[in-house]
């Protein structure tokens, strides 16, 4: 089974995720723009975050045999610095025709501020403009409320629901995503999002369309297995195969592969990985073989 | 030049978006440059360009050393962006091209080292070059130090030392550095033999290629070194010491190549190159 994790920030995970990942089955990876556990000062500190992700990051997720692709944007928390704001949505332009950018991402709302509000809106125009499509990041608090604001704007703006990830449902918020012709995708991540077990009820009453698993590890306590620990559980509590594979893998091609930069065949007829590209003493291995055999940890995550 | 080889690879829509954006691009417009920079290749294509040997010999004649021989479609592309480009005024030349390197992802990367050669004002960008050869991605080095007269022409001794011993460190091949035998001297030279002599210490394997630039100024520790490899080393080094020897001036070097008439024969007969030799030695 192939998986696809299409919201996972390996800035701030080790290689031994990226071999546990490559081991898991996990193809290629999504990599949106976000914060990073503490505010950025300068624009040149996002101008080197968003030059990562389309450079280094995908280099050395390359090395794992991992496909890498981002997504850019001006995260909602950074948003309310108004100054910083101007300067990073001036830059956007100059990343979001790069090769491995599959959306405007993650962008939304975090405190629901008006400046928040800005930010989103000039970048739904990007999008808009690029013919990209968007990961909305909803809010932790407020998540409803947030959410149903993210969908009432895209419309205002004339995006199609079609081009539009809703990202870190739940319960409450899933049926009205659907509903509105949203892609809604879901964070496994332990104690503050969703559980995988809560996920299988979620695909066992709505079913498999438009619904996309994610786990959004980052620097928190988050699990870069999570995907395929769900697409196991789902197939152990009697979730067709067909349906393991939409929520888990297809589904997010066919959302972001509107891109038209985020094909099947970038990874299914990879490159081999080319362990003469690392550098001796100074390399992303560091010269080391990937240590295969890691230990199975607990399925479920709560 | 570039864009008649555009003609036959890419349709005619995608020729129509790229003359717009030449066009644009020459009147100036910034915005037009970083977004079509990007978009090229997916606007354009992909696909390798497979230049004939007669487009590459003439690619030749337009630039010495010129060898666009791997480049595809959107590279192309990208690069015909770059050189319309407004020069004339050095300054905001330069600043547009330090905002497309500052913020390349690998693939651009490749595409503006590459162009390097064919660009106006290339002294402006010698330092660019330089520090991009410090990079982590085998493929970028690969673009700056390969087929590439760039290095040769305008790095000084310090940077061209530093790319060759940077190669044999990372196991990127010398043979398609060009000038490589003409930019040889007594500094790398040392730096070289330090090297060898430090690996053999640790029993490490030296790269073969290493003995290249050693030859002409080999000296009494690289002597010694060369002597123990032409009695224990591999078919391969034995051969790479004989033809370092035979480049060698030397009374010594001399004696010590007549221990191995068999390869001297070789030598003598143009059987044993090192072109040969970095093809065997990256052959797996």
């Amino acid at each position: 089974m192939r998986y696809i994790d299409p919201h996972i920030h390996c800035s701030s995970r080790t290689t031994d995720d990226y071999e546990r990942m490559a081991e898991a089955g996990i193809v290629a990876v999504i990599e949106p723009a976000f914060w990073l556990g503490q505010p950025r000062t300068t624009a040149g500190a996002f101008h080197d975050y968003f030059s990562s992700l389309v450079g280094f990051e995908r280099f050395r997720a390359g090395q794992f045999g991992i496909k890498h692709y981002c997504t850019i944007g001006l995260n909602a928390k950074e948003a309310n610095n108004e100054r910083l704001a101007e300067e990073v949505l001036d830059m956007l332009p100059l990343f979001l025709a790069k090769d491995n950018v599959v959306a405007v991402g993650e962008i939304g709302f975090d405190d629901m501020t008006a400046a928040e509000e800005r930010a989103l809106r000039v970048q739904l125009d990007l999008a808009k403009e690029l013919e990209l499509p968007v990961m909305i990041h909803t809010p932790h608090r407020n998540k409803k409320k947030g959410t149903y604001r993210s969908m009432d704007i895209i419309e205002e703006h004339g995006l199609a629901p079609h081009m539009v990830v809703i990202d870190h449902n739940n319960e409450e918020t899933c049926k009205e995503v659907l509903d509105r012709g949203y892609w809604a995708a879901f964070t496994i991540y332990p104690k503050t999002k969703m559980g995988n077990q809560r996920m299988v009820d979620i695909v066992k009453q709505y079913g498999s369309d438009r619904i996309i698993v994610d786990s959004s590890a980052d620097w928190g306590m988050s699990d870069p297995l999570a995907v395929t620990k769900t697409g196991n559980l789902m197939l152990s509590q009697g979730i067709s195969e067909e349906d393991v594979q939409l929520t888990c893998y297809k589904n997010a091609i066919s959302a972001y592969n509107q891109s038209g930069q985020f094909n099947e065949t970038d990874w299914l007829n990879p490159q081999p990985i080319d362990e003469s590209r690392l550098f001796e003493g100074n390399s992303v291995l560091r010269g080391q073989r990937p240590d295969p055999g890691a230990p199975q940890e607990d399925e479920i995550i709560s | 030049m570039l864009r008649s080889w555009l003609e036959t690879a890419a349709d005619d829509a995608a020729l129509a978006w790229l003359d717009d954006r030449i066009a644009k691009v020459e009147s100036g417009d910034e915005s037009a440059l970083y977004l079509g920079f990007g978009l090229a290749p997916r606007k354009v294509g992909k696909l390798p360009l497979e230049l004939s040997s007669l487009q590459l010999d003439l690619a030749r004649e337009a630039r010495s050393g010129w060898n666009p021989s791997t480049w595809n479609i959107g590279q192309a592309a990208r690069t015909l962006l770059l050189l319309a480009i407004p020069s004339d005024d050095p300054g905001p030349y330069f600043a547009r091209l330090e905002k497309l390197f500052n913020a390349a992802e690998l693939q651009e990367s490749v595409a503006l080292f590459q162009a390097l050669p064919i660009l106006p004002h290339p002294e402006l960008l010698v330092d660019r070059a330089v520090d991009g050869l410090r990079t982590n991605v085998k493929f970028i080095f690969s673009a700056i130090a390969h087929n590439n007269p760039f290095p040769e022409e305008y790095f000084s001794e310090a940077a061209w030392n530093q790319m060759v011993l940077k190669a044999l460190f990372i196991g990127a091949e010398l043979d398609p550095m060009i000038g490589i035998d003409r930019r040889v001297n007594p500094t790398l030279a040392e730096m070289l033999i330090d090297y060898a002599h430090e690996r053999r210490a640790a029993k490490r394997p030296i790269p073969v290629e290493l003995w290249r630039m050693v030859g002409p100024f080999a000296d009494e520790t690289a002597l010694e070194d060369m002597t123990a490899i032409l009695a224990d080393g591999t078919e391969l080094e034995k051969q790479a010491i004989a033809l370092a020897l035979a480049a060698s001036a030397t009374d010594e070097a001399d004696e010590i190549l007549r221990t191995q008439p068999q390869l001297a024969a070789q030598i003598d007969q143009g059987k044993i190159t090192w072109s040969g030799i970095c093809a065997a030695a990256y052959a797996n």
